[in-house]
């Protein structure tokens, strides 16, 4: 986000580093939304999107000083929100499977809409959830994080064309499974 | 004229994945949160460097194994060696500095460290035994403190010595002082730690006591002045070769302590077992 916005987080991020708690706030008021939704997406619950929010501030507030401008202040920022995500992430179980369905009539949400109502309550957030993590990643990244697609290379560390490849394929299978939704329905 | 295609509709609907989501905590909460664990869990980035950070690391347990000696150990060091300096300084009769400091300097030096040797059945042992240190670092760290204190005593002594006998019949320098003592507190010392790795700090106290007074006796009636007494006095000089053999049995010494002694236990461990381990 260049221009006088960037500006202004150089000088916070500046004053985190000297040990400025203030600068700290402001610097989040000015990005949680946005961080907030990405690790929300990620997470796919409020309490763990919170608990990697902290952890990320916590990062921001030991590390302001190794902040050297190369990349953006938003950038920089994010690069460090999906470390940790993928740092509290990884060591989460996988959901336990599944073990002697009853064989019974059910009046409740089926598989479709209880990953719809996990995902967030829509279908494209469903559709999205259903992805695999690099694409997901980049979906999070694109249109919750509100990145350039150039500042998305740099978080995740991969050429702009591998973004934009992977958000063809992260399109095309969104939307064949939002057909797929439609036809079923 | 509006856009009705299959993408726009599909931009619109991942515009809306980005809407619908949860507020943020609130900004003081968080940073206070941060603020707490962040002063809970120390600040990591203001670590020194890894080379600063062991220097660190080795200083606190040499000061951590200062406080476990005896002070009696090395003020019993200090008024032997006083001793040393004050009967040469009145000029009894009993020989030059040179002497005097070669027969006290190494026996002091090797009773300290037969006392270096840590074996189980000290008070402390087992707390010490939980700790990440190995065994081999902190008898290092002993070593050092033992062997540096009574380094530093004779090094003073010669000082004085070069100093106040320098009109004396036994003048001498303070280099040829040094090396009058250096080689045999070298060997003796050696000696001393190797035995305490394998039979426990008495019997290294004991055998350096026995090897010190075979040297001893070499300049007197007792060896006379024959081969053997030649051959004693000969290997307890200062020479690269008793330097170099010091060496290798202070490595050996190192490396062999912690394993079970020639009865299959610990050095020292011989009374009031309970359960062996």
């Amino acid at each position: 986000m260049p221009g006088a916005g960037s500006d202004d987080d150089a000088v916070l991020l500046r004053a985190v580093a000297g040990g400025d708690a203030a600068a700290l706030s402001r610097l989040y008021e000015r990005h949680a939304g946005r961080l907030f939704g990405y690790l929300y997406r990620l997470a796919g619950d409020r309490m763990t999107a919170e608990e990697i929010l902290q952890d990320t501030m916590l990062a921001v507030w030991r590390s302001a000083g190794r902040y050297e401008g190369r990349s953006t202040v938003p950038t920089w920022l994010f690069g460090v929100a999906r470390r940790q995500a993928h740092n509290r992430l990884r060591t989460r179980p996988s959901p336990e499977p599944f073990h002697d369905p009853p064989d019974l009539a059910d009046a409740g949400p089926g598989p479709d809409e209880l990953a719809i109502a996990a995902a967030g309550g829509t279908p494209v957030a469903a559709a999205v959830d259903r992805l695999p993590e690099h694409h997901r990643d980049v979906v999070a990244l694109v249109f919750v994080a509100g990145l350039p697609l150039a500042d998305v290379a740099e978080v995740l560390g991969i050429p702009v064309g591998t973004v934009k490849s992977r958000l063809f394929h992260a399109r095309a299978a969104v939307a064949a499974e939002l057909v797929a939704q439609e036809v079923s329905e | 004229m509006t856009d009705d295609s299959p993408e726009r509709r599909l931009d619109e609907l991942l515009a809306g994945y980005a809407a619908d989501l949860p507020e943020p905590p609130d900004a003081d909460r968080l940073v206070r949160a941060v603020l707490t664990r962040s002063a809970l869990a120390g600040l990591p980035d203001e670590r020194p460097a890894p080379g600063r950070r062991h220097l660190r690391y080795l200083a606190a347990l040499l000061v951590a194994e200062a406080r476990l000696f005896r002070v009696a150990v090395p003020v019993a060091s200090a008024l032997v060696m006083a001793l040393g300096v004050v009967v040469v300084t009145l000029g009894t009769g009993t020989g030059t500095a040179a002497e005097v400091l070669t027969l006290i300097a190494p026996i002091v030096a090797a009773a300290g460290v037969a006392g270096a040797y840590r074996s189980r059945n000290e008070p402390f042992a087992e707390l010490v035994d939980t700790t990440p240190t190995s065994p081999r670092v902190l008898l290092l760290v002993r070593l050092t403190l033992v062997l540096g204190y009574d380094l530093a005593l004779a090094l003073a002594a010669s000082a004085v010595l070069a100093v106040t006998a320098a009109d004396g019949d036994g003048a001498a320098g303070l280099d040829v002082l040094v090396a009058s003592w250096l080689g045999p507190m070298a060997l003796l010392s050696a000696v001393s730690l190797l035995a305490a790795v394998r039979f426990g700090p008495d019997v290294a106290l004991g055998a350096a006591v026995a090897v010190w007074a075979v040297r001893v006796s070499a300049g007197t009636a007792v060896l006379g002045d024959g081969w053997l007494a030649r051959l004693v006095l000969e290997v307890w000089t200062t020479s690269p070769a008793v330097l170099a053999a010091s060496a290798v049995a202070g490595l050996l010494a190192v490396a062999v302590a912690g394993t079970p002694g020639p009865w299959g236990r610990e050095p020292g461990t011989g009374r009031g077992a309970t359960h062996p381990v």
